[in-house]
């Protein structure tokens, strides 16, 4: 469903302004524009019918890694002509596959030589703030467009249109992360420290855009923004636009010519990837006191999930609910522990957005548009329809194991390594329990060594994994931890079989690799 | 100046007050940022803020104790013109040497740090810069 913008259709209001009024006020200079963090108090000390009357804009801002954005470049043509089949910006690959020299970089492509510390998000960067880029394309050549090879260097000056054009920017909402692996990841979130360690968020809370009219009374397709320091507009909903789970998205788009680095900034997250963290703020105009109702909203009133991140599900278990007061206040409790948080967008830079734009609109250098469409109010978010199952351990997991004792015999185990060819010995308690492992080389050194028992060799820190993950988190595992098996436990930490690259490979074989 | 010394105890000398008996000689307060002590000895990880002369001569006196006297020459650096105060370093701090202040911003507070580089990867503009001298 598609709201009627203005809110025709919705029960009556008491005050009621038109974004024509309100734009006619800027004009004259007594425009009244306050930001949404002032915006709560207002509404709490007057209520929202006098603080519709009294506001006639109210600014949000946000700052933080969108990694869904990217930019359209056209290079002009070249002499003889090309049709640019592959394109790299600094190393970092474009996509080419439209007309002969446009190209869509995208901010989470990773350079080919720097891999992790530059990316698309900087080649972005470094195009707004004139810097000179390196540009390599190739052909297979056409009558109309022989060459097939070009070097060249351009600046943002040097080429065509250069327009930041985001699919999905602005949640207005996020999870907050969180791990309880009893090791580090490293995530999209962050870095999150083992066993809950800390919590990472993102999203500026009461200062978020769409949280500031959920509703999609005021902001549609052809809103007016602030993107990346200059005026954008938002042109659809962003892909996975979720506005029924408080989860909306925008798309948005704006000349990054005239853009300031100050606003859209290359990052690299740890261990991750690149990214593009990208300042924008919507002014949300006044028109009704439900709107103004809206935009009174708190820090305390925005709930999020404080989700496990150490699950390599979709489905990640939810610890509980954190409002973002909470996780603005800088600690968060887990299990009674007091947990140190970060937030992962700058409330500061989105407080200074929202300042920004209050201060275009009282210069009258801003002024509102009408959007010409809503945005749905009740499109969902649909998983991935899969047609092949997604294999877990328990498929394809060796189940006869053998196993030793911690009290049985040096000599024993390199027995049992002699007459069969594997690296991995489980060592389990009377009833079954893994308590460490050895492998061949432990064995090797301790018949070298002269030691008697496996106790004295088993290392008991042990990499494991269970029978319900998936096989694709345990083959990351291994290769993270450069190990070629686990041992595959239950709830109680008995041993239930043992999951090796070579049970790995069966799968890869099947799947046509 | 203020300047960081890592103490290694031994078991032995562990049980002795040590640390009290040179504060009470000095007179000098030092800030302990960690403490790491078990039955095979320990370490501490001092901070003392003093004139040059008088962090020597606690120096010595810690060596003369029978205690190893390890100078920390590293410095972090938080660089204003490039961090936008995202705060991703913030939980990844166990000392809190990196903290937000009340407008949000990001600081940075050296003589808290115990250069343990977690920070360091985490800044996504690549803010954080540790240096050894
Ligand atoms: S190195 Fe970074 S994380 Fe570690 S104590 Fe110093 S400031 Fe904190
Ligand atoms: S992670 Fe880097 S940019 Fe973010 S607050 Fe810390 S120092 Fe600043």
């Amino acid at each position: 469903m598609v709201p009627e913008i203005g809110g025709i259709g919705l029960t009556k209001t008491k005050v009621n302004k038109s974004v024509a009024e309100i734009n006619d006020r800027i004009r004259r200079g007594d425009a009244v524009v306050v930001t949404a963090e002032e915006m709560v108090e207002i509404v709490r000390e007057r209520g929202e019918v006098a603080a519709a009357k009294e506001v006639d804009i109210v600014t949000t801002g946000t700052f933080g890694a969108m990694c869904s954005s990217g930019a359209w470049l056209n290079f002009g043509h070249a002499d003889p002509p090309i049709k640019m089949q592959r394109v790299w910006l600094n190393d970092v690959e474009a996509y080419a596959g439209v007309a002969a020299v446009d190209a869509y970089i995208g901010a989470t492509q990773l350079s080919e030589t720097h891999g992790f510390e530059y990316g698309g998000g900087h080649v972005i960067e470094d195009l707004i703030r004139g810097k000179k880029i390196d540009v390599r394309a190739i052909a297979y050549g056409t009558d109309c467009y022989p060459r097939k090879e070009l070097e060249t260097t351009i600046t943002k000056d040097d080429i065509n249109q250069a327009v930041l054009c985001n699919p999905r920017n602005a949640y207005q909402r996020y999870v907050a992360a969180t791990n309880s692996r009893d090791e580090t990841i490293y995530t999209y979130m962050g870095t999150l420290l083992p066993n809950y360690g800390n919590v990472t968020y993102s999203g500026s809370g009461s200062l978020s855009p769409l949280h500031n009219d959920p509703n999609y009374e005021t902001i549609g397709i052809g809103t007016r923004i602030f993107l990346g320091g200059a005026q954008g507009y938002i042109f659809w909903e962003g892909t996975q636009h979720a506005p029924t789970k408080t989860m909306g998205t925008i798309m948005t788009i704006g000349n990054l010519k005239e853009m300031d680095a100050r606003y859209i900034r290359g990052v690299t997250i740890e261990n991750y990837g690149t990214s593009l963290y990208v300042g924008l703020g919507i002014p949300i105009p006044i028109i009704n006191e439900r709107v103004a109702k809206t935009t009174g909203v708190s820090d305390d009133e925005i709930k999020t999930d404080l989700t496990d991140y150490g699950a390599p599900r979709r489905g990640r278990p939810i610890l509980r609910e954190v409002t973002y007061s909470e996780l603005k206040s800088g600690k968060v409790e887990i299990n009674g522990n007091e947990v140190l948080v970060s937030p992962l967008s700058s409330l500061k830079w989105a407080r200074e957005i929202s300042g920004v734009l209050k201060k275009w609109i009282e210069e009258k250098r801003f002024f509102l548009s009408q959007p010409v469409e809503g945005l749905s109010t009740d499109q969902v978010f649909k998983p991935m329809k899969q047609i092949t199952a997604v294999p877990f351990v328990r498929n394809l997991m060796t189940r006869e194991v053998v196993t030793a004792k911690p009290s049985d015999s040096i000599a024993s185990a390199a027995k049992i390594f002699a007459k069969r060819n594997f690296d991995h010995l489980p060592i389990v308690d009377a009833k079954g329990r893994l308590v460490g492992i050895a492998t061949s080389w432990d064995i090797a050194v301790a018949v070298g060594t002269g030691k008697k028992k496996l106790s004295e060799v088993l290392t008991s820190k042990v990499i494991t994994a269970t029978e319900d993950e998936p096989v694709d988190a345990v083959a990351r595992k291994l290769e993270k931890h450069k190990i070629s098996g686990v041992p595959v436990i239950n709830a109680r930490g008995e041993l239930r079989g043992i999951l090796t690259n070579q049970d790995l490979s069966k799968l890869l074989g099947g799947r046509g690799r | 100046m203020t300047r960081k010394v890592l103490l290694r105890y031994s078991t032995q000398k562990a049980t002795e007050p040590i640390l009290a008996s040179v504060i009470k000689k000095t007179e000098i307060l030092p800030n302990i940022l960690y403490a790491e002590l078990s039955t095979k000895g320990g370490e501490i990880l001092l901070s003392i803020d003093a004139p040059d002369k008088e962090v020597d001569k606690t120096i010595a006196l810690f060596k003369r104790k029978g205690v190893e006297v390890q100078e920390i020459k590293r410095a972090i650096e938080l660089d204003r013109d490039s961090c936008f105060d995202c705060g991703a370093c913030l939980s990844l701090c166990p000392t809190g040497a990196l903290y937000m202040t009340d407008d949000k911003s990001v600081e940075l507070d050296e003589d808290k740090c115990i250069y343990c580089e977690l920070c360091v990867p985490s800044c996504p503009v690549r803010a954080l810069k540790l240096s050894r001298f």
